[in-house]
């Protein structure tokens, strides 16, 4: 178990950073071209060369994605791009065009190549191909279960890497055009309209046919999954803001650091699926690692997210002599709110909100204006980038 | 010298009593494909030059049988068409001697990595995602002749979920491994096939690429799933038959970032 990676998503710098505080071992993101989040913001190679500055100064890596499946007019430049990626020294590329991953070998870079998910890996003959081409990572289909992951590790001796949270596709991944035949975005070079979220009619039925489904989340199988060989553990969510990277990265790091201490209780992976899945917008589901997903692993009244509200804060920095911490508000609070502070290095705390006071040392009774300025004043020592959030479930109340 | 060989998927028995020169028939095989509603055990595969189609992608379980069966294959299959790369892997093992076409043609885009994948097999099915302009160019530059879409309905997803009986037990509806479904905003029509291995969405029209025509083709490839066998002889003789049919992205290039959305 020494070498297990948690592996979140970043789309920008300051989501990256997140990340790497909030415990990921390493990050993925995409340049502007060739990845398929293809109008996220992503890194302009400038960002890219800053991104693994910061990955190396905390000791961790950074993957880029580049995978794209490639129409003849996106091959001119992917030479440069990939040997650009190589100078700057990102750890690999993820890809699932072999023109990638017979590319970084014929250039000689450095890089090295994760096959994508997109390649839809589900047995050990499938990875012995790609190992062949040079491939040192296989990024597994959402659709292997545990018998298929441990047959691919035994047979390739390959680093495996699998989803763990987040969204996933109907389809196999890379499998899907529907977003070319309904809009004309292309789904395999980044500009999937998410068709199957949208809702059908079936024939002659009165009900709607939805095939959306719910969000993965494999908490309760991290530790069979390190068991039967995977390496990294994967986090989805490019398009995903600084609090639900912070929640789950963080909540994954101590899953994986209680698993590898042999702590883990019953009552905290009931408490963490419960923090999970309050900063989701979806519900979710082991989906396929345990048997086949049915109609329970899905929605039938098509997109249903909610919105979560519960972010209410970033700590900016805090006054040691004053005990005071300056914040960043992100949503809604008051005072007698019941909140709670989160973060990489702290224990997770309660506080009831007395007093609140605005940039101007003001009092006020509410902040209630986007990204304003507030102070609270408080004993625990906090650090940039800690967070506070509603309170709603108690550790506690789960022993 | 331009090819007129045919590839045309056995999606009824009656499709073998054609009387047609230049076509090699496949055969979906029965636990190994998706997306048929007519499959075959290898023991059912008679004719002569058969090609094998294994379309699934396949998990560990699978693979294993897979490896069983294929360890006993008959002299007149010739070839093997697949969408899992592992049976590369699988056919080197055993030492086949087959005409290996790979069809996972959402990946089969451009002439370079075509010509990668021609490393490692005989040829590839060109992908229906792309335009005129590129499929001439991959053909104009592919170092294999290669097989193209003639006249078929397109797979335009595969999901490892059986969708249609998840849709009538949740509404408790009787089960049917079939159906249409029309997508209101962009109006369109696909076709839901489903067995116990995954559901597979088919465009409903027939995508016509009848106009492309070259030196480098190995096959013209038929999926015929929803023709009669008339229509489809009809068909190779050149006529027009009566069906619903379009020329997808022929003439018409896919996009990717919204700023080009018009």
């Amino acid at each position: 178990m020494k070498d297990i990676e948690l592996l979140a998503p970043a789309g920008d710098l300051e989501r990256l950073k997140i990340a790497y505080l909030y415990g990921a071992d390493a990050v993925y993101c995409a340049g502007k071209k060739y990845g398929l989040r293809a109008n996220a913001n992503n890194f302009t190679l400038e960002e890219l060369k800053e991104a693994v500055e910061v990955a190396h100064s905390f000791h961790k890596k950074i993957y880029v994605t580049v995978n794209i499946i490639f129409h003849e007019k996106e091959i001119a430049g992917i030479d440069e791009y990939l040997q650009n990626l190589d100078a700057i020294g990102v750890d690999a590329v993820i890809a699932s065009d072999i023109l990638v991953i017979k590319k970084v070998q014929e250039l000689g870079l450095n890089l090295q190549v994760h096959v994508s998910t997109q390649a839809s890996i589900l047995n050990s003959e499938a990875g012995l191909f790609y190992k062949s081409l040079g491939a040192t990572r296989l990024v597994l289909a959402r659709e292997a279960n545990l018998k298929d992951i441990q047959d691919i590790k035994a047979k390739t001796g390959l680093e495996l890497e699998c989803f763990i949270h987040g969204a996933m596709c109907t389809s196999f991944s890379g499998r899907c055009v529907l977003s070319n035949y309904c809009t004309n975005r292309d789904a395999n070079r980044g500009g999937c309209a998410q068709i199957c979220r949208w809702t059908f009619t079936l024939d002659d039925k009165k009900d709607v046919f939805s095939m959306t489904p719910k969000d993965l989340n494999l908490i309760e199988y991290i530790k069979d999954m390190m068991q039967v060989g995977v390496n990294s553990f994967k986090v989805e969510g490019r398009m995903r803001g600084i609090y639900y990277i912070a929640t789950v990265i963080l909540t994954y790091r101590k899953i994986i650091d209680q698993i590898k201490a042999n702590n883990l209780r019953e009552s905290d992976i009931n408490y963490y699926l419960d923090i999970l899945n309050r900063c989701a917008n979806r519900e979710s589901t082991p989906q396929f690692v345990n048997k086949l997903p049915s109609k329970d692993e899905q929605y039938f009244l098509g997109r249903q997210e909610l919105s979560n509200q519960d972010f209410l804060g970033i700590v900016l920095s805090y006054d040691k002599e004053k005990e005071i911490v300056i914040l960043e508000q992100r949503n809604y609070f008051k005072v007698g709110d019941i909140v709670e502070f989160f973060g990489p290095d702290l224990e997770t705390f309660s506080y009831q909100i007395d007093e609140i006071w605005n940039e101007n040392d003001e009092q006020i009774e509410i902040a209630n204006h986007p990204r304003m300025i507030v102070k609270l004043k408080i004993k625990t020592i906090l650090k940039k980038y800690d967070m506070m959030r509603i309170k709603v479930f108690d550790k506690q109340d789960y022993l | 010298m331009k090819t007129n060989k045919y590839l045309i998927v056995v999606t009824s028995n009656d499709l073998l009593e054609m009387k047609v020169k230049n076509t090699n028939f496949l055969f979906p095989m029965k636990g190994y494909c998706v997306g048929f509603s007519k499959t075959f055990l290898l023991s059912e595969i008679n004719v002569s030059n058969a090609y094998l189609y294994i379309n699934r992608i396949l998990d560990k379980e699978s693979i294993l049988e897979l490896k069983k069966e294929l360890s006993n294959l008959n002299k007149n299959i010739i070839g093997l068409c697949f969408t899992d790369l592992g049976i590369l892997s699988l056919v080197k093992e055993l030492e086949l001697s087959l005409k290996l076409i790979y069809m996972q043609h959402h990946c089969t885009t451009n002439a370079t990595s075509i010509n990668y994948y021609l490393d490692y097999m005989d040829s590839v099915l060109i992908s229906t995602d792309i335009t005129k302009e590129e499929i001439m160019f991959i053909l104009d530059h592919s170092k294999k002749p290669l097989v193209v879409p003639y006249f078929s309905l397109v797979d335009v997803m595969y999901s490892r979920r059986t969708l249609l009986t998840n849709y009538n037990q949740h509404f408790g509806y009787e089960n049917e491994n079939e159906a249409i479904l029309h997508e209101e905003i962009s109006n369109q029509e696909f076709m839901a096939l489903e067995n116990e291995y995954g559901t597979v969405l088919y465009t409903k029209k027939f995508v016509d690429y009848r106009e492309i025509n070259h030196e480098n083709i190995l096959f013209r490839f038929i999926n015929p799933f929803g023709l009669t066998k008339e229509k489809l002889e009809s068909l190779l003789k050149g006529e027009e038959v009566e069906v619903l049919k379009y020329t997808g992205f022929l003439n018409q290039e896919t996009y990717y970032l919204l700023k080009e959305d018009k």
